[in-house]
């Protein structure tokens, strides 16, 4: 048995390190390239949203290396990510690859719990009972592994506009995950994460500097991984301004755990009830929190609002037409960002620089 | 989803005491409002509601969350009643009820009481209107084949237009599977199904096909499809495919994120299973679609079908 998993942003890091820890054989899907989303392009079609092309292309690339089982996080209606295995599936047998599937479910129903005993039958037998020991111990590693990357990608965004060499955090933002990421017991991660922060602290920095506070939301795959969004999080930094987001693993993971008490996922009802102005019912994904989070953002003085949404995405399309009214009613520049597999990333840049630039102009003119 | 319940709620309305205006459409005159990058059907609505803004005194926009028991619309109708009042610029008061049947049918019956109330009626009089509505609705969902293949699409909806009771023949007979409005309406389909009747196509849609009858097709996939649209039309097209047609259409809307991801399943099953039986056509829709476009298609799709019996009937 080799189980693999989709990439997502830092995502390969704490799924490797459960598999790691529980001594579960492993492939790592290689790191979303262009090949990974020319192979998922190729075997679906146009309108399908971005995101399932990512997962499928690193499925693909996972099993060519020898992976032979999958673990895909389930989820529900209304989005089309609740029926991403379904067509996935179907498209791996055409494409004549020998997988087995897992999902995660992501509530825990009896519906589920049934199907995940189905799922794992025959798995369970190749799993050793070291394997099932240790795997409370790996997934505390991992979520241990979780929280640390995201402080430090936290960390990152905030020193990142005051750098003085450009590009310089993005460069020890690397290696200090890579040590999180090669930390094999709780108390070298400890070490790798104490190291990792004093590195970014460290790095020289300009603290006359203003920087804009921009706000990133959307659909949370985009927001998430930069091979999706083209680094839109580092571009914004390296450009001047201080990004906040608010989908990070920890808040998805709480809030489907219905950890709600948890401040960062309670952030999200918060946005909920902002969003109730304009949207009179639960669109479903992110779209609500999207138009709620420009709407707050607003009221507590940020500069700007980037919304990112896969082409075609169906919940984030209502958002974007309700954003275009926000932005003009709440007095804050929203710029939508709609991403597939062109290759975009030049223009990106450009529009980037463009609303920095704008948003200059705005705090000038105040 | 005018194209289905329009019978139901033009009678309620009008039960009401209320006249019921529709806009007009868009046609080949009218400039389409681009209010958000949707697909199709959705900027025609928002379209329609432009339209139709200064003409009427409420405009009703349901929020068609559920419109069947267990399964789920599009995410894009939940928000469709927001869409319509910030494009409207809130200028018009939009009858903005949920509906939503997985809390059962009576919050079905609940949300039209609501609606009534809104409009000043009593609680009886929305009660007979309910009534009405609902036979209304049952009395046109039966000879609905019929009306399709010998009314016009545009008289379709037209309640007052009876049917006429004698058809002409067809030499084929061919499964149309969408969405409603992908298939009636005139702006999105430019007439298609006009066109087919005049090459000689009876039209069978997934109406008449009864609910157990797409359940048995959709039943054993390895996860439920939860959108009742999409069951309904990966369900017919299985049923069709395995037979009782000559050829079978799939209609979809561009970026229709439903009709995408279920087009590729559709098509990646039909090659596991070893490739469809029967001619099947997919056709994408939107507002560059032209009519002579559509006419090649329907008339190479034609000539595949013909070619099909003839060399079958050589074999045999």
């Amino acid at each position: 048995m080799k189980v693999t998993f989709p990439r997502l942003g830092s995502m390969h890091i704490f799924c490797k390190a459960i598999a790691e820890t529980a001594g579960i054989p492993y492939v790592l899907p290689p790191e979303t390239s262009r090949k990974t989303l020319t192979l998922g392009v190729l075997h679906s079609n146009e309108c399908i949203c971005l995101p399932f092309k990512m997962i499928l292309g690193n499925f693909i690339e996972a099993l060519q290396q020898g992976a032979d089982t999958i673990v895909m996080v389930g989820s529900g209606p209304p989005c089309r990510l609740g029926l991403y295995d379904l067509v996935q599936k179907v498209i791996l047998e055409d494409m004549g690859l020998h997988y087995r599937w897992l999902t995660i479910p992501p509530r825990l129903t009896w519906g589920a719990m049934w199907k995940n005993h189905e799922e794992t039958k025959e798995l369970r037998k190749e799993l050793s009972a070291k394997n099932v020991l240790l795997f409370p111990y790996g997934l505390w590693m991992g979520w241990k592994k979780m929280m640390a990357c995201e402080g430090l990608e936290r960390l990152a965004m905030k020193v990142r506009p005051l750098e003085i060499k450009k590009g310089e955090t993005q460069r020890r933002l690397k290696k200090a995950l890579s040590w999180v990421d090669e930390a094999k017991t709780a108390k070298v991660l400890e070490e790798a994460i104490r190291r990792g922060k004093a590195l970014l602290e460290e790095m020289e920095q300009d603290h006359s500097r203003r920087p804009f506070k921009v706000a990133v939301v959307g659909e949370l795959y985009t927001v998430m991984d930069p091979h999706i969004n083209r680094g839109v999080e580092q571009k914004l930094g390296e450009l001047g301004a201080e990004v906040t987001r608010t989908s990070w693993f920890s808040t998805h993971i709480l809030r489907t755990m219905r950890k709600n008490k948890a401040d960062r996922a309670s952030e999200r009802v918060r946005f909920f009830e902002a969003s109730k102005a304009y949207l009179g019912y639960d669109v479903g994904a992110e779209c609500n929190v999207s138009v709620g989070e420009a709407i707050l953002r607003s009221k507590e003085g940020y500069d700007g609002v980037v919304h990112l949404m896969p082409f075609a995405c169906m919940p984030e399309t209502t958002a974007s037409g309700i954003l275009t009214k926000v932005g003009k009613e709440w007095d804050i520049p929203i710029l939508t960002l709609i991403l597939d597999e062109q290759e975009i990333e030049g223009r990106i840049q450009t529009l980037l620089e463009a609303f920095v630039e704008m948003l200059e102009w705005k705090r000038r003119a105040a | 989803m005018f194209y289905r319940y329009f019978p139901f709620w033009k009678i309620f309305f009008e039960g009401l005491g209320w006249s019921v205006k529709t806009s007009e459409g868009v046609r080949q005159k009218e400039k389409i409002v681009y209010f958000e990058d949707s697909c199709l059907p959705m900027k025609l609505l928002v379209t329609h509601a432009v339209q139709l803004r200064e003409k009427v005194d409420y405009l009703f926009v349901p929020r068609l969350v559920s419109i069947h028991r267990s399964f789920i619309m599009c995410p894009k109708f939940r928000g469709a009643p927001d869409i319509v009042r910030l494009a409207t610029e809130r200028k018009v008061s939009v009858i903005d009820e949920t509906i939503d049947l997985r809390k059962g049918g009576v919050s079905f019956f609940q949300s039209f009481l609501k609606i009534g109330k809104k409009l000043g009626a009593s609680k009886q009089e929305s009660k007979n209107a309910f009534r009405e509505a609902e036979d209304s609705f049952s009395r046109s969902r039966k000879g609905w084949m019929d009306r399709i293949n010998r009314l016009p699409t545009g008289q379709l909806f037209e309640v007052n237009i009876p049917t006429p009771s004698e058809g002409r023949n067809f030499p084929l007979r061919v499964a149309f599977i969408g969405h409603p409005y992908n298939l009636f309406d005139v702006d999105i389909s430019k007439g298609l199904l006009s066109l087919a009747k005049g090459l000689g196509m009876e039209i069978v849609t997934s109406d008449i096909l009864s609910e157990k009858e797409i359940d048995r097709e959709v039943s054993n996939l390895s996860k439920e499809i939860y959108w009742s649209s999409g069951r309904e039309i990966v369900g017919s097209l299985f049923h069709f495919l395995s037979g009782g047609v000559d050829g079978v259409v799939f209609l979809t809307s561009f970026k229709c994120g439903i009709d995408a991801l279920l087009q590729e399943f559709i098509k990646r099953r039909l090659k596991v299973l070893g490739g469809p039986s029967l001619p099947l056509l997919i056709l994408s829709l939107d507002e560059h679609t032209s009519r002579e476009g559509l006419m090649t298609r329907l008339e190479a799709f034609r000539d595949v079908i013909e070619e099909r019996r003839s060399d079958s009937q050589i074999v045999v």
